[in-house]
Parts: structure tokens; C-alpha cells; sequence
């Protein structure tokens, strides 16, 4: 079990990170073009009104005092308001109805990607350059090279466009919703926020179907990148452990070669695997930016690229925020698992 | 006086705060000075006024730090799990968390003293 010590060391890591990430957001910010009190006003305010603006929000102060107001307000969870994306909504309400969107579909795919990563790479392990080896080892290259935004298009045209099998964006049908508000049978969502989650919860089958349908070519694109690295770690992995003396020993006791493989080789060779699933997982809910500007599923990788197209400043810098955060935590919780398999790491 | 625990953990954590110090410091230093002759620099030769400059300036400090910390604290954080992936991998890479701690550190600390060398620059100035 991890030590408690070894869980606040981690916490208390989520600090620095988090205070980069700020301070990395408002840096950027600040040295790109555009004025945000111009962005706020609109293009066609007068100069008056602008400076008005200016000097309402604190633009005019010096910026090491934006700067120190920024890192407070930021540490309260005071994220802002949009200036333009949803004017007046609070930062913090777009990212409660987005995150879950990202959160499902990164889940999904990563699942996705465990499914099919580690028998194929335990496979390819204990099937050495075999044919069955060479074909593995092929997928995954080609999944780790191939960028989301040429094979999103592409799975689009063959299964949505040409074969018709799939939709080619959005959540679920449009004919679920009652409305384009967020109001789904009546109900208003997000009730977990995980649409697949909450059409079972209504027991609406149909829909959970729809919501199914919706996520299989994103979760797929987003899966066979991350079942491409972990089956090439799982594979690198097994092979070292089914060399060790302990295996050998383990055959030589005439133990049969799945029980061998499956009893002891298994755990141990997963345990540097559990690493790159959770750095995976996180880079998955980064990868969720161009998946879900492919697919046009609105989550927070989307809202992040509508707030930077039209300037929206709090919403950039509250999504980057949470991108972090939920980068870090995905990492801590991989860190105490890994620290439970292989008590080591502590020390 | 070597029998005394906490003389004996004194001891070895000086060396430790010297060596941090030092390592962070010196780069606090460079940014510090690099920020004031820059931040003059500017002010002296371009058409641009203190706030434009010292917020361009600052920007690019908290660029740095922000990198840093940020470079930092993923190192400490992820490090030694990027260092067994690489292995595994073969990439035949000696990238090593240890190096990218130290590495990060001085671009942070570089960072902040450009921070603080542009506030005191143009508090000055102004």
C-alpha cells in the first residue's frame, strides 16, 4: 500500500505544476497580439469604451500586479467570466458541461487501447519474430506515427461517408434532444455528464445506442494510438521478464508455459507498463483537442480551440488549467497504483 | 559533535541547500541583469513606452519560469517513468530525470530573476 507520505509528496507536486501552468498561460498571453479589452468591447466601440474596460478589469495596471491578481484569484478557482465564447457565463460552468465529454471519450479509447495493447503485446513477446510478432510490431508503429488528424479523416470517409456504418460527428442524434439547449427527455444534462452513462440511467436503450454509435470512431482513432505504444511496452517488458531466472526456473519445475506466462510473468511485466498508461491517458486528454475538433464533439479540447480562435482569454486559461490538473491527478493515481505492485518506488 | 543526530543532518544539508542555491541562484542573477539591460535597452532605443516594454519584458521571464517550473516539476513528477519507458523502448536516449531536474531548475530560476530584474527596473525607471 502507498505511505500516506508518499501520496502528500505527490499532492503537494500538483502545486508547482499548477503554478507553471498559470504563470506559463499568462505569460503567453500576454505576448501574443491582440488587446482583450478590444476583444471584450467589440470591434466597433469607441476608443473611450475600450480604455473604459481597461481600467474596469485592470488591464491598466502594471502586469507583475496582473500577474499576482491572476495567481490569487486563480488559487480561489475565481477563473473569470467568457468574454466572447458564452458571454457572461462563468468559466467554471463551461468547463463543468465540457469535461465530462473529453473525460468519456479519452476513458473509452484508453480502454480501448488496454484491450487490445496488452494481449497483442504479450503475444508478440512470447511469439518472437514470428509473423505474428512482425504484424504486431507493424500496427504499432504505424500507430504511434500516425498523426489524429490524418487517420480521424480518414476512418471518416471510409465508415461514415463511403460505408455509411457510423456518424461522422457529434455526441448522439439530434433527434434526442429536445431542444439545442442541454436538455435531454426532459431531463437536464449533464446529470453525470457521461452521455453513455446517463442514457442508461434513463433507461433509454435507443439513445445509448446513438451515444455508442457517436463514440466508436473517435474512441477507435484515439485507441489505436494508445493500443500502439502499449503493446510495444508490453511487449519490450514481457520479453525481459520471461529471460529472467525465476520463469526458467518456474519451466524447469515443469509448470505449464500459460500458467507460467499468465502467474508470473504477467504482473511483473506489467507494472513499467502501468507508467505509460497513466502518461498516456494524460496525453490522451490532450490528444482530445484535435479528436474532438475532427469529430465535433464538444468537450473541452474544443472549447479550448473556439476560445483561442476568437480570443477569449479566462476560458483559454481556465481550460489549459484543467488540462493540467487532471493531467497531474491521472498521474498521481497511476504513481500510488504503481507504488502498490512495486513498494520500491517509495524509497 | 558527527554523533549528534541533528548536527549529522545539518551536516549534509547545507552542502544540499549550497548546491541549490547556487545552481538557481547564478541563473536568477543572469536573468536579473539580462532583464535590466534589456529592459533599458529598449526604453533607450525603440519608440515604445515603459508599460509596453515592461510588460513584454516580464512576459518573457514568466515564459521562462513558467517553463521551468512547469519542466520542473513533471520532471520530479513523471521523470523516472519517461526514463523506464526509454529504456524499454531502446531509444537509445541518455535522457535522464536527474539531468532534466537540474536543467529545468536553472531556466526556471533564469526566468524568475527577470521577473523581479524588470519590476525593480521599472519601478525605478517610472
Amino acid at each position: 500500500m502507498a505511505s500516506k507520505w508518499f501520496v502528500v509528496k505527490r499532492l503537494l507536486l500538483l502545486v508547482p505544476v499548477l503554478l507553471g501552468v498559470a504563470t506559463l498561460v499568462f505569460a503567453v498571453l500576454h505576448i501574443s497580439p491582440g488587446d482583450p479589452a478590444r476583444v471584450m468591447a467589440g470591434q466597433r466601440a469607441t476608443q473611450e469604451q475600450v480604455e473604459m474596460i481597461r481600467q474596469e478589469t485592470g488591464l491598466n495596471d502594471p502586469i507583475w500586479v496582473q500577474y499576482g491578481r491572476f495567481l490569487v484569484e486563480t488559487a480561489q478557482l475565481k477563473l473569470g467570466e467568457s468574454y466572447v465564447l458564452k458571454p457572461n457565463q462563468s468559466v467554471m460552468s463551461i468547463l463543468k458541461n465540457s469535461i465530462p465529454t473529453t473525460i468519456e471519450l479519452a476513458v473509452y479509447g484508453q480502454l480501448l487501447g488496454i484491450l487490445l495493447g496488452l494481449p497483442l503485446g504479450v503475444l508478440s513477446a512470447i511469439k518472437q519474430d514470428s509473423i505474428t510478432d512482425h504484424i504486431t510490431r507493424i500496427g504499432a508503429l504505424t500507430g504511434i506515427s500516425v498523426p489524429i488528424f490524418w487517420s480521424g479523416p480518414i476512418v471518416i470517409i471510409l465508415f461514415s461517408v463511403t460505408l455509411g456504418i457510423f456518424p461522422t460527428n457529434g455526441r448522439i442524434s439530434q433527434e434526442f434532444f429536445l431542444s439545442d439547449t442541454w436538455l435531454f427527455f426532459g431531463h437536464e444534462l449533464p446529470r453525470t455528464g457521461l452521455i453513455t452513462i446517463d442514457t442508461l440511467l434513463l433507461a433509454r436503450y435507443d439513445a445509448f445506442m446513438s451515444a455508442v454509435k457517436h463514440l466508436v470512431l473517435p474512441a477507435s482513432v484515439i485507441g489505436f494510438y494508445s493500443m500502439a505504444l502499449i503493446s510495444r511496452m508490453m511487449r519490450s517488458s514481457m520479453l525481459e521478464i520471461i529471460r529472467q531466472d525465476y520463469i526458467r526456473t518456474a519451466r524447469a519445475k515443469g509448470q505449464g508455459e500459460r500458467i507460467t506466462i499468465l502467474k508470473h510473468g504477467l504482473k511483473n511485466a506489467f507494472i513499467p507498463v502501468i507508467t505509460v498508461i497513466g502518461i498516456q491517458f494524460g496525453t490522451l486528454l490532450g490528444g482530445a483537442v484535435l479528436t474532438e475538433t475532427v469529430f465535433g464533439i464538444e468537450g473541452i479540447g474544443m472549447v479550448l480551440v473556439d476560445a483561442i480562435d476568437v480570443g477569449d482569454y479566462p476560458v483559454v486559461q481556465g481550460t489549459v488549467l484543467v488540462f493540467a490538473l487532471l493531467f497531474t491527478l491521472v498521474n498521481l493515481g497511476v504513481d500510488i497504483t504503481y507504488s502498490y505492485l512495486d513498494p520500491r518506488i517509495q524509497q | 559533535m558527527g554523533r549528534i543526530p541533528w548536527l549529522r543532518a545539518n551536516q549534509m544539508l547545507w552542502p544540499w541547500i549550497r548546491a541549490r542555491v547556487r545552481l538557481i541562484g547564478s541563473a536568477a542573477l543572469g536573468g536579473g541583469v539580462l532583464a535590466v539591460l534589456g529592459v533599458i535597452g529598449l526604453l533607450l532605443a525603440t519608440p515604445y513606452d515603459l508599460a509596453f516594454v515592461s510588460t513584454q519584458a516580464f512576459s518573457l521571464g514568466a515564459l521562462c519560469f513558467g517553463f521551468g517550473l512547469l519542466g520542473w516539476s513533471g520532471s520530479v513528477l513523471a521523470g523516472s517513468s519517461v526514463e523506464n519507458a526509454q529504456r524499454y523502448l531502446d531509444t537509445g536516449m541518455n535522457w535522464s530525470e536527474a539531468d532534466s531536474r537540474r536543467a529545468m531548475a536553472r531556466i526556471g530560476g533564469f526566468g524568475f530573476g527577470g521577473m523581479v530584474g524588470v519590476i525593480v527596473v521599472s519601478s525605478l525607471w517610472a
